[in-house]
């Protein structure tokens, strides 16, 4: 019965009683296309195809805005400073103040580069953001992780730099008991996981939204339904339902992926800003 | 009556009413601090999302929680 159903292609208002089957996480672990058999590795799959365009294009964006810069900007150099501007006066500036102005570069880069990967979810033909596989944000958050220890440690010192992070100031003594493994287990385990996992859960629920809309809009669309033609109307409407909201939400998504990474580049400020900092 | 599927999809639920109210404090009391002072907005807008990332986090936890317990 099922495999009669798929074969014919399962729609509403059929008469060999299918039902709808929602798309699932599957959609995330595409069938890799050469295996090197080793545990815990996913071999080579559609996301490292997508994560060499995602590339490709922020370095192209950069390319074709900075590679000949003039005092009075071009139409693609003022789009780049545009991006250079946001960053500095919305995360470094308020985070890491005039001292945080040698990291712009690299949260401009990370902004772009995080969005150009989000978008690829977008993209026909790709249509798989490479942030919705945890391994990638989660290289981005322990590059993170690492240089905000380091600036930390370079600035003040081992004992000063773990000190300032784990010991608050205005703590009264018989709490440090308490407040030392809190402050330890937030800043140091549960940071940078929530780093990497906030981008990827995003996007991952994100895209599972767009294609559960893709796909319920394929099936409730049957106009030559066996029940008769206004049932086949119906499932047109329906369909056309299912298509406005794939269309809303894809513009909602778009708006959802560059706050996330807006929110990923400001985290990674403000860890760099607090590190700088030291003890309050 | 027979309910099938994940309970770990109503932890999810439940995971979710406290950054939801978190997230609504944070934007709400964010846009009457810029109303009365609009001239902090930038500093203001930084401090609601660096807020509403960490609240967030929560309920992605949650969301994390509810995938791997299937």
């Amino acid at each position: 019965m099922h495999s009669a159903a798929q074969e014919e292609g399962c729609h509403i208002f059929n008469d060999f009683g299918c039902g709808f089957q929602a798309p699932t996480t599957e959609l995330f672990f595409p069938a890799p296309w050469v295996e090197f058999g080793l545990p815990g590795t996913s071999g080579i799959t559609k996301y490292l195809l997508v994560l060499i365009v995602a590339t490709l294009v922020s370095m192209a964006f950069w390319y074709f805005t900075t590679r000949n810069p003039k005092v009075v900007p071009t139409r693609a150099q003022s789009v780049a400073e545009l991006f250079v501007a946001f960053v500095r006066d919305q995360i470094t500036r308020n985070t890491m103040g005039k001292a945080g102005d040698k990291y712009i570069p690299l949260m401009v880069t990370l902004f772009i580069f995080i969005f150009t990967m989000n978008v690829m979810g977008l993209i026909p033909g790709l249509q798989l953001p490479v942030t919705s596989n945890l391994a990638f944000p989660a290289v981005l958050a322990l590059f993170i992780y690492l240089l905000w220890n380091a600036v930390g440690i370079r600035r003040h010192g081992v004992g000063a730099h773990f000190k300032a992070r784990m010991v608050p100031a205005g703590v009264p003594g018989y709490l440090l008991p308490v407040v030392v493994p809190i402050e330890a287990i937030s800043n140091f385990v549960i940071r940078p996981f929530t780093h990497a996992v906030r981008l990827f859960a995003v996007m991952f629920a994100g895209h599972l939204l767009l294609a559960v809309f893709a796909a319920a809009g394929f099936y409730m669309f049957n106009p030559m339904s066996p029940m008769g033609p206004v049932l086949g109307g119906v499932s047109v409407l329906y369909s056309g339902i299912a298509l406005f909201g794939f269309l809303v939400f894809t513009v909602f998504e778009l708006f959802i992926m560059a706050v996330q990474a807006y929110v990923f580049v400001l985290l990674a400020s403000v860890y760099i800003g607090e590190a700088m900092e030291g003890a309050h | 009556m027979e309910i099938t599927g994940s309970l770990a999809t109503i932890g999810y639920g439940l995971a979710a009413i406290g950054p939801g109210i978190g997230v609504g404090l944070i934007f709400g009391m964010g846009v009457q601090a810029i109303a009365r002072q609009p001239e902090a907005r930038g500093m203001l807008q930084t401090q609601m999302i660096f807020g509403f990332a960490v609240v967030e986090a929560l309920a992605i936890l949650g969301f994390v929680l509810a995938l791997i317990q299937q």
